[in-house]
């Protein structure tokens, strides 16, 4: 199980490291900028504290990322992606930074984390991929969608090899 | 690139670091963009992350790296509290 993750973890660590060679003025938008580029959006644009508010809190499962699930644009949120597959979350809400700038800087400044990917159970910052990652080795993870209603795939992966 | 040489971006990390976490017992910072300065990968290990969760821990490092990280594409933490 763990493999699977190692594996597309490889390929979208390579994929995010092809995006690094990008001109740094372009790098300098990318992910992990920490001061806002234009004041955070006041008066209700898409990166307003008041329309993030809405977003992290459509569903119980929240992630804003680039690309988008079935797509992935870079490693990271791609690892993200694949985490939840492995979990059986395919029913999430996914928010493509790259399309919404606005947003894409609006959610930094709610979460006050640089980076994206940005992980959201019952509207609630988790972290970013690295924390998930961590929270799914651990069993944090199994234990954080049980309590929001939801059971993980890997419970049942567990029954079916106690059973051999 | 050898082991034993550290590129300049990641001394400037590891000394802010240093002063902004005095009770840190090991800091280890390594550019993993291939020396472009754009990627990094943080460990650091501090009695100063007990108790706290995971993501305050990384928070911890994002408000003391939040000059450095202006300047990056991308960043990894690794926080761990000594045994």
């Amino acid at each position: 199980m763990s493999g699977v993750v190692r594996a597309a973890w490889r390929l979208g660590a390579a994929a995010a490291r092809g995006q690094v060679r990008r001109p740094l003025s372009q790098a300098a938008t990318g992910g992990a900028e920490g001061s806002p580029g234009g004041a955070e959006g006041s008066g209700g644009g898409s990166g307003s504290r008041e329309a993030v508010e809405r977003l992290v809190r459509e569903h119980p499962v929240v992630v804003f990322m680039k690309g988008s699930p079935a797509q992935p644009l870079c490693g990271f949120s791609n690892a993200v992606v694949q985490i939840l597959r492995l979990h059986g979350v395919e029913d999430y809400r996914a928010h493509d930074v790259l399309q919404d700038p606005d947003l894409r800087q609006g959610i930094k400044n709610y979460s006050n984390w640089p980076t994206i990917p940005q992980v959201y159970l019952n509207g609630e910052f988790v972290g970013g991929c690295d924390i998930l990652l961590q929270m799914h080795q651990n069993g944090d993870l199994v234990e954080e969608l049980k309590k929001l209603g939801i059971r993980s795939a890997l419970l049942d992966a567990e029954k079916d090899q106690d059973k051999k | 690139r050898s082991f034993t040489s550290q590129t300049d971006g990641e001394a400037r990390v590891t000394q802010v670091l240093r002063e902004k976490f005095p009770r840190a017992s090991a800091i280890k910072v390594v550019d993993i963009s291939g020396g472009c300065g754009a990627m990094y990968e943080i460990h650091i290990e501090s009695e100063e992350f007990r108790e706290k969760r995971t993501v305050q821990q990384h928070q911890m490092v994002n408000q003391a790296l939040s000059e450095e990280i202006k300047s990056m594409h991308g960043l990894r933490i690794f926080t761990s509290t000594p045994k």
